[in-house]
């Protein structure tokens, strides 16, 4: 039975530099894992070895084309991490608005230095 | 300038362990020192709408300490603490910074202010302890993620790219 994807497997997988490096490769499009090797300098079976923990989260696809396989981005399982930042930049932009606010209100009083 | 008139806040995570959050404001840098290190002036836009400061005391002096706790819309206590290192009036502060509650949430904060033509730039810097310090949902996490917030940030920028449903 499949192992239940979580978020942690995002995470676990990409923090391996290699494959950020990989993910960096393929939001230009679709590769072929020559076209990866090529792009890194890293040899065919490790970068088969990182394109296969990255599916086994879901986060690249495969597709069989004639005789090459072409991996592509699943950008949707990225979703819990840039949820969390942006939650978190939510929560930095909205405090530094209110003081931006705060520091205009008092501008406008004469500054009460 | 977005609609609302404020300017942009731009948050950069470097690598693994810091966090660096930059902002301009249109006031002298005098001022802005102020609205960050005075307690009357931190107590008003510390806590957001549906929130409540519950305490905010500074002793702005090297050895002195920082105590700000506020209450969640859903009364959640979040308090922060931490002691002043460094203190250098109006350009920088350097306090270490303490999330009470959360395991290894301790940071070192500096906040730099600098002023060119009216404008003052606030860089906040958070240097955390341990990379799991970063204040992350996902604790546990003891790996980097350094630069997967360039890859997200890439794919967002990317027309057509989307982070559906």
């Amino acid at each position: 039975m499949a192992r239940a994807s979580t978020t942690s497997d995002v995470f676990n997988a990409v923090a391996e530099p290699h494959r950020r490096e990989i993910l960096d490769a393929l939001i230009a499009g679709e590769k072929a894992v020559g076209a990866i090797v090529h792009d890194l300098a890293l040899s065919q079976p490790q970068v088969s070895k990182h394109l296969r923990v990255l599916g086994e989260v879901g986060l690249v696809r495969c597709r069989i084309d004639g005789r090459r396989r072409l991996y592509r981005l699943e950008p949707t399982r990225l979703r819990p991490f840039h949820e969390w930042l942006s939650k978190y930049e939510r929560a930095w932009k909205d405090r530094l608005d209110r003081m931006d606010d705060y520091v205009r209100e008092l501008k406008q009083q004469g500054g009460r230095l | 300038m977005t609609p609302s008139g404020h300017g942009p806040t731009v948050i950069e995570l470097p690598n693994d362990r810091d966090v660096v959050i930059s902002r301009e404001f249109e006031a002298p840098i005098a001022l802005v020192f102020d609205v960050l290190t005075n307690p009357e002036h931190v107590s008003k836009w510390f806590a957001g709408p549906g929130e409540e400061m519950k305490e905010c005391s500074i002793d702005l002096r090297v050895g002195g300490s920082y105590h700000f706790v506020f209450l969640t819309s859903d009364r959640r206590e979040m308090s922060f603490r931490g002691t002043y290192l460094e203190v250098d009036p109006p350009t920088r502060t350097v306090e270490t910074w303490l999330f009470e509650g959360r395991p290894h949430g301790d940071a070192i904060e500096s906040q730099d202010l600098h002023e060119s033509q009216g404008v003052t730039t606030l860089t906040v810097k958070l240097v955390f302890s341990e990379a799991a310090g970063r204040p992350t949902r996902f604790e546990g996490m003891q790996e980097s993620f350094a630069r997967i917030d360039d890859v997200v940030r890439s794919l967002l920028q990317q027309g057509g790219v989307s982070l559906g449903r």
